[in-house]
């Protein structure tokens, strides 16, 4: 009996040191429901997640369980998923929308996306520099313009893929 | 997102486009061509006036060959 007890507490001790080098201050006992969508595929359908980070337009986020209802367009970059037990999943999104609901749900569409894996940092680099003669040569002003958003979403790519 | 200077030649939604066909074009072989079908747009549109259908005009103009069954 006493070593079922003495069991439990080592297993409690070693779960509390195990999540403190995430959060540092407390056991994570909140979900948010996560839905993350694309056009074509539902990669997230209202599952309990522990934190999800965004690159939103105004800056990185990182969402946590009952967060402030918040709607934010998101800029080319990565969406991080992290679940119970130190396990996260990025993937790159092309751009779209995060959504937090008052009811604890989180709701993110996007255009795109990727699992971080996916990419190749040659065809990266190859792009990049391609964007950058058509910014750099005297095409129309559409072109430099969609050459120019299109290097925004390279540099993002190898960020991402650097980090 | 962050240099909005393409406001003045294009709409947020073909920004969007334009986001997601670089994504598609930054991934690895195997993947790249799966992607690249999700990119195909193929949508004609038409004006009506008073009953009468306009011209059917492609959003993107298919690559020549289609000319013939543009009806």
């Amino acid at each position: 009996m006493s070593s079922l007890r003495l069991l439990s507490s080592a297993a409690r001790r070693a779960s509390l040191a195990a999540s403190s080098g995430r959060r540092g201050y407390a056991e994570v006992a909140d979900k948010i429901k996560l839905s993350l969508a694309l056009p074509h595929e539902s990669l997230f359908s209202s599952a309990d997640v522990v934190q999800v980070n965004i690159a939103a337009a105004t800056g990185d986020m990182g969402i946590l369980a009952n967060h402030v209802p918040t709607i934010e367009p998101l800029r080319p970059g990565l969406v991080e998923v992290i679940d119970s037990g130190n396990s996260s999943k990025k993937w790159f999104v092309s751009g779209g929308f995060a959504t937090v609901h008052p009811s604890n749900k989180l709701t993110i569409n996007v255009v795109e996306a990727a699992p971080i894996e996916d990419f190749s940092a040659e065809a990266v680099r190859a792009n990049l520099q391609e964007a950058q003669r058509v910014i750099a040569g005297n095409g129309s002003e559409e072109d430099k313009a969609e050459a120019r958003i299109e290097a925004e979403v390279y540099e993002a790519i190898q960020s991402a893929l650097s980090k | 997102m962050s240099s909005a200077t393409w406001r003045s030649h294009f709409t947020f939604n073909r920004y969007s486009q334009i986001c997601a066909r670089a994504l598609r074009q930054s991934l690895k072989e195997s993947e790249r061509v799966k992607a690249e079908k999700r990119g195909l747009t193929a949508l004609r549109y038409q004006h009506w006036e008073n009953g009468q259908g306009g011209e059917q005009v492609y959003l993107v103009p298919p690559e020549g060959k289609a000319a013939a069954g543009a009806k």
